[in-house]
């Protein structure tokens, strides 16, 4: 009995742990399309990584703020190091 | 007659903390494996094998998993998870050291944690992979005498 627990149930278990943990956080790391002022062509679109909270605001070319919505209010920042 | 009992419930339990991470990070990657290729593709000296990477990788990640809980390979299967830990955190590090940031190609909420915090979390692993390699061989040598005797 002790025997199958661990051959059988505790591998079971841990597989489908693992796999419901992973479709549980899916979201969190997908890449997703942030938004850019840009002075000259206006409104730009970008493929970003960058999550809604952090300390060190997420830039395109190092100057221009990296927003999560259209209307540029909701800022966007860098994964932590 | 303790510790006999002790070894099977420390690699045990070991191999289920490897299963729970590579399972967890390998069905992350093959849920987005287009998203894990175009990371793979933009990281340092591995973007020309970012195909067989990408495939491969989460792959080797089900395949150890599966093998830790065969005994007659478990112990093969805690080296192998110690030398893909020991891989991917070696380079981490060298690239650290010539760029200021990589895009993370690690699965699941694991990416959402900074390169310090993921190789620290790579490093506790592979500890735990070194414990349990140190546990099987201890509990062979226990049991081989009983084996041959019988």
């Amino acid at each position: 009995m002790k025997s199958n627990f661990l051959k059988l149930v505790l591998p079971a278990f841990a597989i489908l742990l693992a796999v419901g943990l992973a479709f549980a956080t899916e979201d969190r790391n997908i890449p997703q399309t942030g938004y850019y002022n840009h002075p000259t062509f206006g409104l730009q679109t970008i493929e970003t990584d960058c999550l809604e909270s952090g300390d060190d605001p997420c830039l395109v070319d190092d100057q221009y703020q990296v927003y999560k919505n259209q209307g540029l209010t909701i800022p966007l920042y860098e994964r932590p190091e | 007659m303790a510790r006999t009992e002790t070894y099977p419930r420390l690699v045990a339990f070991v191999s289920l903390l490897l299963t729970l991470l590579f399972v967890y990070t390998a069905v992350s990657k093959l849920m987005h494996l287009d998203i894990f290729l175009t990371r793979v593709e933009r990281m340092p000296y591995i973007s020309s094998r970012a195909h067989l990477i990408s495939r491969g990788v989460p792959l080797l990640e089900l395949v150890i998993a599966g093998l830790l809980w065969v005994p007659k390979y478990r112990t093969l299967a805690l080296y192998a998870s110690f030398v893909l830990l020991g891989l991917f955190t070696t380079y981490i590090i060298i690239v650290l050291t010539y760029s200021d940031s990589i895009p993370c190609s690690c699965g699941g909420v694991i990416s959402a944690l900074g390169w310090k915090h993921h190789i620290l979390l790579n490093i506790s692993f592979m500890v735990l992979a070194l414990l349990g390699i140190l546990r099987s061989k201890k509990q062979s040598n226990i049991t081989s005498p009983q084996n041959t005797v019988q």
